[in-house]
């Protein structure tokens, strides 16, 4: 099988970076470049932290590219780790490699448009605001057809109260750059926080991955533990959600998960802003744009993550 | 004197045609580029009408490059006082010329990046939906720097809508581009229906121009019919607004228009106002004014500055 052709859209982060060093360990994936945005700390960050993630990989080859440095209309807002900032030297290695001189969005522009020509569509695993993406797609009408699927971690449907009591942080962030995504005509793959917060990451699983994985095992467990993102309230057990990692786990498994067809769009103004809303029974008539993810087998995706992650640990 | 350098973006369109036209036969301005955008047309077409205008004015030298082919947020709505070509009944061979490989997004961003480092800032005449120039906003805002002005047509003030109630189409085409354009620092000229509406192109009008106009007198005197509105109830008069050569009759001749200055909003959310233009006209929102509002306009100035443009295609030396 060939394997999937990918770019990462993302705004590093601590997960970002896990989703990135699954890519990278993973034969099934052919990461094509990184296309970083502003998100959860602003863009100098953001690429700062993506250069040191490809760095801490060994796959020194894969471009970077620095996009957009704010949202499209909104104002702009931050991660609610957003005090993390850019990784710092004693948690991840300084980078060895810097971002390319071609804006992200050009490179969107480029890869899809060249995909689009060779009728071999690629796969953009969108896990920040998805900013660059949607300034990408009003350039020109082959952008949306060189993708064969948005696979995007953002959303919430159910599972509300994470970043605003209404919206996820991805979507609330860019709630104008996630409609124009869904409504591009390119299937999206919604990977949710309905889905994401039924696999938690515990302390046995990164005490594991920081013994077995090498340098890249423990910069990430060094990530994890700079903050506690389990919440017993609301999980009621112990362990944090690894939202962005699914992305790339549901292109090597996607067994693992559960999903359904829906239209699915993005409040884009007043109160409820950033607010995702599927319909999952036809009501409006509306394209089914989108396979929205509820539900995935943990263990096996926390065994995934261990075992891909320990690639790092055998000389990589 | 030094010229002037100046970007077109533009959706052509009869007005436009006209805007570029009297540019091309001034040589205080040096146009860099022309940047078409979707708007009156969708984009392919005003792509091809911009080569036929290039070549209709012997510029062909002028490079063109395609913009954005949709708006950024909403569907797309095109004009509808252009024909179906967009250049109304007015048949124009070719074209010939080819596009450029770069977008005009990239343009836009190169062009302006390189003002900002030499100094020798662009002004930007915008004719259309303001997606091209938002867009390359977004992908790096400090081309701000690079850029002089924006001279726009779009937007209506105190006078009312041209496409719905409250809207003027470039703005309404678009309204999420220009609110992004209208909240930066950049200094900004409006051409609003305001202005637009004071200098209706009559059929007298049409006549002397396209009169004058040497070779060009049979497609200008056919788009500039095409261009009537019939609608003397709300123009005064038979004919139609000069919307988009107003810019570069301001950027040629500024003493001829009298602004007002205030901050400028745009409705981007309410169905029924989309794409209204608001101004601060008295400080009520504490923000810096950035928009220089023409309120007033010396018509009778601004058409004979348009003849003597136009007459020049008579003259032999023009290419």
């Amino acid at each position: 099988m060939s394997p999937h052709r990918i770019i990462i859209d993302t705004d590093p982060g601590v997960d970002d970076a896990i989703a990135i060093l699954l890519a990278l360990a993973s034969p099934e994936i052919e990461l094509l470049g990184i296309s970083v945005v502003a998100g959860n700390v602003p863009l100098e960050a953001t690429v700062s932290n993506a250069c040191k993630i490809i760095s801490l990989s060994g796959c020194v080859d894969v471009p970077i590219y620095a996009g957009a440095p704010g949202p499209l209309v909104r104002e702009q807002v931050y991660g609610k780790y957003a005090h993390i900032g850019a990784f710092s030297d004693t948690l991840v290695p300084p980078a060895s490699v810097r971002p390319q001189e071609e804006h992200a969005v050009d490179f969107l522009v480029r890869m899809t448009r060249q995909a689009a020509a060779d009728n071999d569509p690629i796969v953009i695993c969108a896990i920040g605001p998805m900013t660059n993406l949607a300034l990408a797609l009003v350039q020109h009408p082959d952008v949306a057809r060189g993708i064969r699927q948005v696979v995007s971690m953002g959303g919430a449907f159910t599972a509300l109260g994470h970043r605003t009591p209404w919206a996820e942080y991805n979507i609330y962030a860019d709630p104008h750059a996630a409609q124009i995504v869904y409504a591009s005509g390119v299937p999206v793959v919604v990977m949710p926080l309905d889905m994401t917060f039924q696999a938690l990451i515990t302390e046995k699983n990164i005490a594991a991955i920081g013994e077995n994985a090498g340098a890249a095992g423990a910069a990430i467990a060094g990530l994890l533990r700079t903050f506690d993102r389990s919440d017993m309230q609301r999980f009621g057990r112990p362990g944090g959600p690894v939202h962005d990692a699914t992305t790339i786990a549901w292109l090597l498994e996607p067994e693992i998960f559960e999903g359904r067809a829906a239209s699915v769009g993005a409040q884009v103004s007043g109160k409820t802003a950033g607010y995702t809303y599927a319909d999952f029974y036809g009501k409006t008539g509306l394209p089914m744009n989108a396979t929205v993810m509820n539900g995935v087998d943990e263990a096996r995706f926390l065994e995934m993550l261990e075992e891909r992650l320990s690639i790092y640990g055998r000389g990589r | 004197m030094t010229a002037t350098p100046i970007i077109i973006d533009c959706d052509p369109g009869i007005d436009d045609a006209i805007a570029i036209l009297t540019a091309f036969v001034s040589p205080e301005l040096e146009i860099l580029g022309i940047t078409p955008v979707c708007g009156n047309q969708p984009l392919e077409r005003t792509v091809r009408n911009a080569l036929q205008i290039c070549e209709l004015g012997h510029r062909a030298d002028v490079p063109i490059f395609a913009g954005c082919f949709r708006p950024l947020f909403r569907d797309p709505i095109y004009g509808q006082f252009h024909g179906e070509s967009g250049l109304g009944n007015t048949v124009l061979p070719g074209p010939a010329k080819k596009i450029e490989e770069k977008s005009a997004v990239d343009f836009l961003i190169e062009s302006c990046e390189a003002a900002a480092k030499s100094g020798r800032k662009i002004t930007l005449c915008t004719l259309g939906p303001l997606t091209n120039v938002a867009v390359a906003l977004r992908m790096k805002p400090a081309i701000a720097e690079g850029i002089e002005r924006i001279v726009m047509m779009g937007g209506a003030f105190r006078e009312a809508g041209n496409r719905t109630i409250t809207s003027e189409f470039n703005i309404l085409a678009d309204p999420h581009a220009a609110h992004i354009v209208f909240s930066t620092d950049i200094p900004i000229v409006a051409l609003s229906l305001d202005a637009t509406h004071q200098v209706i192109l009559t059929p007298e009008h049409a006549e002397k121009f396209s009169g004058s106009a040497g070779r060009l007198a049979k497609p200008l005197s056919e788009m500039m019919a095409f261009w009537d509105r019939n609608d003397v109830r709300r123009y005064g008069s038979r004919g139609g607004p000069l919307h988009d050569p107003l810019v570069i009759a301001y950027v040629l001749a500024p003493q001829l228009f009298e602004t007002q200055t205030a901050r400028v909003f745009v409705e981007h959310e309410s169905e029924l106002c989309m794409g209204q233009t608001i101004a601060d006209w008295y400080g009520k929102s504490g923000k810096n004014p950035n928009v220089e509002i023409v309120t007033k306009v010396d018509a009778k100035g601004v058409y004979d500055l348009f003849l003597d443009r136009l007459s020049r295609y008579a003259l032999e030396e023009v290419r």
